[in-house]
């Protein structure tokens, strides 16, 4: 058995930048996933003629060549070459407003764009709007500079360049809006992408909220051509070309130790000797059954106690496979949203309380962004809603089939209600996936795909500020979802890249010390 | 960018050292809970789990032998007798099957209600197969209690409310019958609830398997119906011939919407293709199970002739090892991966589950357009599944890891 300096464990979207960051640092790198086929969460399925793309609704952080996120810059450094497709619009969101009248918005991409169309349905809300977009823009920037400080910001820099961001950047999203005096309607079309971090607005950092939303606006969301599975593909056959090993249906079972570094993995293919370990894996799986209990760290004992499984994100889907194109069902639309009202505490009460209580959903039509995804003639839809532990948790199996269907159909009747899609007649493939599907697929506690929720105190600017203290574990770092970048393909692809950053760093650091390595 | 002067800084509610103090903030939040062991178990996990086992260790529990229809009946159960995954009537499992040196797997449907695995067991049906590797093997050599390796319940040919019609005309030849009889029972047992009317193909009346229990079910249940098909006998009471779009037309609800469901050998289903089309039915209306994969691969179009009958060389490499097997064109790569003994992963054997994607990294193969359902970017860049992907040249592959 060869011996590794890094062992990535799990190939989601972490997993796989973690491992071509440390190949592209001269580590000699294995990377392992339990299934036979790369990608985690960003991944796809056939069903007849039809190919799927499970996750992916719009990647963030990509961005068009002359204004790149940090995607576009992480794929360019990588050297990974995949079909990005522009979504088009941001959103259509059909709700109620809190003052009870009924929403039909369609927000288009780009900063002024959206400003303009945020005037057209609340008058007189420029102002405050170009406001807080230029507030927006501070926060990224800020961001990127405690991204790229490790951890370790310059407070003098911090209060100077980055005042405004200090200013809010404790709040709650909620909080930040009533300062600002934000129109109420503008607040509820903005509270729209509350769902993409699985927070309420009441409990969701501005930080974060104001990062994503102008990532989406000004550099546009994305998708892939040939799904996910495709960039997974592009980024897995890169990485082998840079010289790394890739191991499918290899599953860690236990990390091993020597003394307190971590310094293998037991897997079904056998043992793994490495100096380091990054494991594209829920904490709570890899503390609670994976490692000896008596080297979890008190620290990381509290932390988990703390967080209390406040999972996010616990995914209940459908796709649709659809024998007419979305021009014959009167679809125009990539995604909209679909909440029961604009109220995004209310919303996440009612997702928690479970299926006979949620009306909250995310409709989408992959075709409009990407014509050719299905065959000629048909088209690509799906449904993403929210699943509750009070409904997954003590389903039976020889209830479940029957569960997953029933709350699907009260969305179609939904959908059908509210914009006139009557899919039925039309569904040629239909796969419905519960938080027991995501549970099974990913490993994921609970099905949740965001990780923790970045609720309150453990928002993700806490989180940054506090890496150098939560990864106490010598040569086993945590990386992906729950990691201090939070949820989405472009925070989990950066986190594993930072970690693998620090990886190196800590090797660096030991070898210096002429112990380890 | 011009520098905002927001006006927050005048709001009383906003209090700029909070930022400063968000770590602490965090760490107090920490540092105030208890350092509890942590549990990694979550319900919603443990019922995936339950739900989709890597693998199931099952011993026979029964043996029905079904005479002059040439199979026999298995029941299957755990050592323990606890409950078996539940699944929906339709799907089958795939055996892991160690035979002279090689790990075999061959799926057989389910042919018993799901409610069977509630009390812990499962049936698979086996038909004799002359010539064939596993099945007379099976027949011949597996008693009560004896081991055997299970996947846990797979496939789609299973009913979906949301898709097909109310009512289902099924068409079944030979062993293609056991997805029927799972369903037909799972609607007599009100798991399901659609109309079944089953046309199924027999040789002559004592060959028909399953022909006391199709005919109970018809009899208690309004819902299913089966009508017996005989090509070589000629009989009162029966249908004589073959499945036709007229005997569809005839048994087929009036006026009313209908799917289609067929189930059968590979003949059977190039037999029906063009009579199903005089149907005219959308595509959504047509299920059929996965289409074996041929046993004469030079038949098929874009074959390349050359290559037919010859031996071929393949470097498997599964993590840290590597082995160097011979291979003959006429078998699927994952034939000469078993007869090598080595232990990679499978389960439909058709094309469709994907369960033995494999990288190619040198060589060449031939797949038949009936089994070509690989993901876009698997083309693209060079995976295949091994199950119905024959060698055209040496080859190097990189198959995946096993979990038993
Ligand atoms: C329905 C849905 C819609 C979404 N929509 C979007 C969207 O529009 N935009 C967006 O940016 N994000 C979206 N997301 C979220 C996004 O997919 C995830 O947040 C992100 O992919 C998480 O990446 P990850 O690296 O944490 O891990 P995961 O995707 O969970 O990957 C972890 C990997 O590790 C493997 N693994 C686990 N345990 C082991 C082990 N013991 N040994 C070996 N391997 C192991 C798993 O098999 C898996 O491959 C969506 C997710 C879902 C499910
Ligand atoms: S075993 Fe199912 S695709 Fe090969």
């Amino acid at each position: 058995m060869p011996k590794y300096d890094i062992v990535v464990v799990g190939a989601g979207n972490a997993g796989m930048s973690a491992a071509l960051q440390c190949q592209l640092l001269g580590l000699k790198t294995l990377l392992i996933e339990k299934h036979n086929l790369p990608g985690g969460a960003a991944t796809s399925f056939v069903r007849g003629r039809f190919e799927i793309d499970p996750s992916l609704h719009e990647l963030c952080d990509y961005g068009p060549a002359d204004n790149p996120g940090d995607v576009r810059t992480m794929m360019a450094d990588y050297g990974v070459k995949a079909n990005f497709i522009e979504v088009g619009e941001c959103f259509r969101c059909v709700s109620t407003y809190r003052d009870g009248t009924p929403m039909d918005v369609t927000m288009p991409a780009g900063i002024e764009a959206f400003i303009d169309k945020m005037e057209f349905y609340v008058p007189g809300s420029r102002e405050k709007m170009t406001q807080l977009f230029d507030l927006f823009q501070e926060v990224l920037d800020g961001i990127a500079y405690i991204t790229a400080s490790r951890g370790n910001p310059d407070k003098a820099v911090l209060g100077t360049t980055y005042a405004n961001m200090l200013k809010t950047g404790a709040y709650s999203t909620q909080e930040v809006f009533d300062a600002l005096e934000l129109p109420e309607r503008c607040q509820d079309i903005l509270s729209t992408y509350w769902s993409y971090l699985g927070v309420d607005m009441e409990h969701l950092a501005f930080i974060h909220y104001a990062a994503m939303v102008h990532k989406y606006t000004s550099r546009g969301a994305y998708i892939l051509k040939h799904t996910s599975h495709e960039l997974a593909t592009a980024m897995v056959e890169r990485f082998r070309e840079l010289g790394g090993d890739v191991w499918f249906n290899c599953r860690a079972e236990e990390f091993l130790f020597r003394g307190e570094h971590c310094c293998g993995v037991r897997t079904n293919m056998g043992v793994v000797d490495c100096n380091y370990v990054l494991a594209n894996i829920n904490p709570d799986i890899i503390y609670g059954t994976m490692m000896p209990k008596e080297l979890v760290p008190e620290r990381e004992k509290k932390l988990s106690a703390a967080r209390d499984r406040k999972i996010g994100g616990r995914m209940y889907t459908a796709y649709f496979c659809l024998d007419c194109t979305a021009e014959e069902l009167g679809i125009h639309d990539y995604t909209i949203f679909l909440p029961g009202t604009a109220d995004s505490p209310t919303e996440y009460d009612n997702i928690m309380k479970g299926m006979k209580y949620n009306n909250f959903s995310i409709f989408n039509c992959y075709n409009i962004a990407n014509p050719e995804c299905s065959p000629p003639g048909t088209c690509l839809c799906g449904f993403t809603t929210f699943g509750s532990p009070v409904d997954w948790n003590d389903l039976k199996q020889e209830d479940y089939f029957r569960f997953k269907e029933e709350g699907i159909d009260k969305l179609l009747a939904n959908l059908k209600e509210k914009l006139g899609f009557d899919l039925s007649g039309h569904i040629e493939e239909i796969e419905i996936c519960s938080p027991w599907t995501f549970a099974r697929y990913l490993g994921v506690p609970e099905g949740g795909v965001y990780g923790y929720e970045p609720r309150d105190w453990d928002g993700m600017m806490a989180r940054m500020q506090m890496i150098a203290y939560d990864y106490p574990i010598k040569g086993l770092r945590p990386i992906g979802a729950a990691g201090p970048r939070g949820d989405g393909y472009a925070a989990s692809m950066i986190c594993g890249r930072l970690m693998a950053l620090n990886a190196l760093l800590d090797l660096k650091k030991w070898k210096e010390e002429g112990g380890k390595a | 960018m011009a520098k905002l002067n927001v006006t927050i800084s005048a709001d009383p509610r906003i209090d700029m050292m909070k930022f400063a103090t968000m770590a602490k903030v965090r760490e107090e939040a920490i540092q105030a809970a208890p350092a509890k062991e942590v549990s990694g178990v979550f319900p919603i996990n443990e019922n995936a789990k339950a739900l989709h086992p890597d693998y199931l260790d099952l011993v026979v529990d029964s043996i029905i032998d079904r005479g002059e229809a040439q199979a026999k009946t298995f029941v299957l159960r755990r050592k323990d007798g606890a409950p078996l995954p539940y699944f929906r009537a339709g799907q089958y499992i795939s055996l892991k099957l160690p035979l002279e040196g090689s790990f075999v797997t061959r799926s057989y449907s389910l042919c018993c209600s799901p409610k069977a695995a509630l009390e812990g067991k499962y049936a698979i049906t086996v038909r004799a197969n002359p010539g064939g590797f596993a099945a007379d093997r099976l027949l011949a050599g597996l008693k009560v209690g004896d081991p055997v390796i299970s996947s846990g319940p797979q496939g789609f040919f299973y009913y979906e409310k949301l898709r097909d019609a109310k009512h289902v005309v099924g068409l079944a030849g030979g062993s293609g019958i056991t997805p029927f009889l799972s369903l037909a029972e799972a609607i007599r047992d009100g798991v399901e609830n659609f109309s079944l009317t089953l046309l199924f193909g027999s040789r002559d009346e004592k060959n028909i398997l399953f022909r006391e229990e199709l005919d109970e079910i018809a009899r208690v249940c309004p819902k299913f119906k089966v009508v017996h098909v005989l090509s070589e006998e000629e009989k009162e009471g029966f249908e004589y011939g073959f499945i036709t779009a007229e005997l569809i037309k005839k048994y087929a609800p009036e006026g009313e919407e209908f799917s289609v469901y067929l189930c059968g050998p590979e003949a059977m289903y190039r037999f029906l293709k063009p009579e199903i089309e005089k149907l005219g039915l959308p595509e959504r209306l047509f299920r059929r199970k996965l289409i074996d994969v041929t046993k004469t691969p030079w038949d098929c179009e874009g074959y390349p002739q050359e290559a037919r009958g010859r031996s071929f060389t393949i470097l498997v490499r599964q993590g840290p090892q590597e082995w160097t097997i011979p291979a003959s064109a006429d078998e699927p790569v994952l034939v000469a991966v078993e007869r090598a003994g080595i232990k990679a992963p499978s389960r439909c054997r058709a094309g469709e589950c994907g369960w033995c994607r494999s990288r190619l990294l040198s060589g060449t193969v031939f797949i038949p357009q009936d089994n070509e359902m690989r993901r876009w970017a698997d083309v693209h860049y060079g995976y295949i599944h091994p199950c119905c992907s024959f060698p055209t040249s040496d080859l190097t592959l990189e198959v995946p890891g096993e979990f038993f």
